[in-house]
């Protein structure tokens, strides 16, 4: 790994929010970055770059500007292919998040083959968006949904894995490389290999990794592979959903429309070429050549810097913290295990009290069940607070944090 | 050290909230939740000739909203249910020092006024399942609209 401290130091300049102020003249200190993440100067340029200079539909018209906005378009497309290590750049469909992608998978692949008495396996600390997809689809065709436990230190307990599959009723094991409550990162490679083995298909959320480390779609050998843009300093209401090639040509349409149709006839329509067949309607053009910007900064920062940068603060981080008075810090304490996302609670004092508070000294974090009720109840909370890094935070905003949190503990008498 | 919301009086309120539990056979039990943050509060009333003769309450809410369930609780055990019915938001709140609240957090007013919602919206159920006559009813339902 190189060196970070050369292409971070100077990091925060590029992101304008970064120099606002809150809360009468705090200084912004954000850290709520598994939920979204800030946009660079660069990103900003490009969509207003795109509208003031090249605003056109894309993949109709044959004049100058709707050339250079499907070139910019499907050039984006080509920049996730290689970003990823993805060989077929018709296995990248553009959708409007992570959300959307699963949805995609449960409603044209989920409806095609989920028969009844078959078994979709999750996870305890899967976000809504990989559970209610399942439900929905498992009550519509009598199938059943299975959970993969969590153990106290914020780990899979695989075994339970292994029971499902000696079934030989399941169809899918869908499951998030990063909780985006505990950071904890999965053992991607050994459930995908499990799964290989048994002729599972399986889906990865890939919402909270992809920004945070480096992610080889070949080399992991999932069929299904979803994440959203906001999340790695792109634009909202852009994500990536990558379906194997082989599986995708299996698939029904998800919307019917525009573009990803070939021919319409009254009563009967042929499909267009993967992966256009399930891009229905004109595209969030402008956000797509955002996300062209923001994979540019990242791969100029380098993923490698990023993970370590991140193992230094959480490492930082989690030892202060583990000094505050009454906290509770959840899962595991091995770096390399976790990314940088640190749930933690206060004694009796609810996480919104909390959250309140360090929102007077101008700092960011969230409070609540974070889209992972399953996972608050298998921890017996109702809801965590959390705070969550990027390249942007330093150990100074760590501090802040810090200074803040004892301030609840003196307040509540902790 | 002093905080404009977390004063002393708000966190002993909320540490040793009155009326906090359960009541065998309650008159009107009424849960609401404030998906937000997940507050969630059940509040169980027994009446008596129109009285509220007991109170409890209990589920998971974070301090303000403990506090503010604590005095509600409070003010109405006792009360007729016309003095329930009428009771204001500004009442509960003064007594926690908490009416800047409604101007300066309308994420926090949520918190303070969840226990206020729910004894409202449990009150006028029962009203409403003791009235036959379907105009009143359906004027029950007019005001009970524009409680807020």
């Amino acid at each position: 790994m190189q060196s970070s401290s050369v292409s971070l130091e100077n990091i925060q300049k590029d992101f304008p929010i970064l120099q606002r102020t809150v809360r009468d003249g705090k200084p912004l200190v954000y850290l709520d970055n598994a939920s979204t993440t800030q946009k660079p100067i660069q990103v900003i340029n490009a969509i207003s770059d795109y509208y003031t200079n090249h605003n056109a539909n894309i993949h109709r018209a044959v004049y100058a500007l709707a050339e250079e906005a499907t070139e910019a378009y499907e050039a984006t497309r080509d920049k996730i292919a290689k970003f990823l290590n993805i060989k077929n750049r018709e296995e990248v469909i553009f959708v409007r998040g992570t959300t959307e992608g699963i949805n995609l998978v449960a409603y044209a692949w989920g409806r095609q083959h989920i028969k009844e008495g078959d078994i979709i396996v999750t996870t305890e600390y899967e976000h809504h968006s990989n559970i209610v997809p399942w439900q929905l689809l498992t009550k519509e065709k009598g199938a059943k949904l299975e959970y993969i436990g969590v153990d106290d230190n914020g780990e899979l307990l695989l075994d339970q894995l292994d029971s499902y599959l000696k079934t030989g009723k399941v169809k899918l094991v869908t499951f998030s490389q990063m909780s985006n409550v505990l950071g904890t990162i999965s053992n991607t490679e050994e459930i995908i290999n499990k799964c290989k083995q048994a002729g599972v298909k399986t889906l990865i959320d890939g919402a909270q990794s992809v920004p945070h480390m480096k992610v080889d779609i070949e080399k992991l050998g999932c069929d299904f592979f979803a994440f959203s843009a906001h999340k790695m300093l792109g634009p909202t209401g852009v994500g990536i959903l990558w379906v194997r090639k082989s599986v995708l040509e299996t698939m029904e349409p998800f919307h019917g429309g525009g573009d990803m149709i070939r021919e319409v006839h009254k009563y009967e329509t042929t499909w267009n070429d993967l992966p256009y067949k399930f891009e229905a309607g004109t595209p969030n053009i402008a956000d797509v050549i955002g996300f062209s910007a923001a994979i540019d900064y990242l791969t100029k920062i380098g993923m490698d810097t990023i993970r370590k940068h991140e193992i230094d603060l959480t490492k930082y981080a989690l030892e202060k913290m583990s000094q505050i008075k009454g906290i509770t810090l959840y899962g595991t304490k091995d770096l390399l295990k976790r990314g940088g996302v640190i749930s933690f609670n206060f004694h009796d004092v609810h996480p919104h009290d909390v959250a309140t508070i360090v929102d007077r000294d101008g700092i960011a974090i969230r409070s609540g069940h974070h889209c992972a009720q399953v996972l608050m109840e298998r921890l017996e909370v109702a809801a965590t607070n959390r705070a969550s890094f990027y390249i942007y935070n330093t150990t100074a905003d760590v501090d802040k944090l810090i200074k803040s949190l004892e301030k609840v503990a003196e307040l509540f008498k902790l | 050290m002093s905080d404009p919301i977390y004063t002393e009086i708000i966190i002993d309120e909320a540490r040793n909230a009155q009326n906090e539990g359960i009541l065998e056979n309650p008159d009107i039990s009424q849960h609401d939740a404030n998906p937000m943050c997940g507050d969630s509060i059940t509040l169980q009333m027994k009446v008596n000739d129109d009285t509220i003769s007991d109170i409890k309450w209990h589920g998971n809410g974070c301090t303000i909203c403990k506090a503010c369930t604590s005095v509600l609780t409070q003010l109405i055990k006792g009360k007729d249910l016309t003095y329930a019915k009428n009771l204001k938001k500004e009442e509960i709140l003064s007594e926690l020092g908490l009416e800047h609240l409604i101007r300066q957090s309308p994420v926090r007013i949520k918190c303070a006024l969840l226990s206020l919602k729910t004894l409202k919206l449990g009150l006028y159920t029962y009203l409403a399942k003791k009235i036959e006559n379907s105009t009143s009813f359906d004027n029950l339902k007019e005001e009970a609209s524009k409680l807020y």
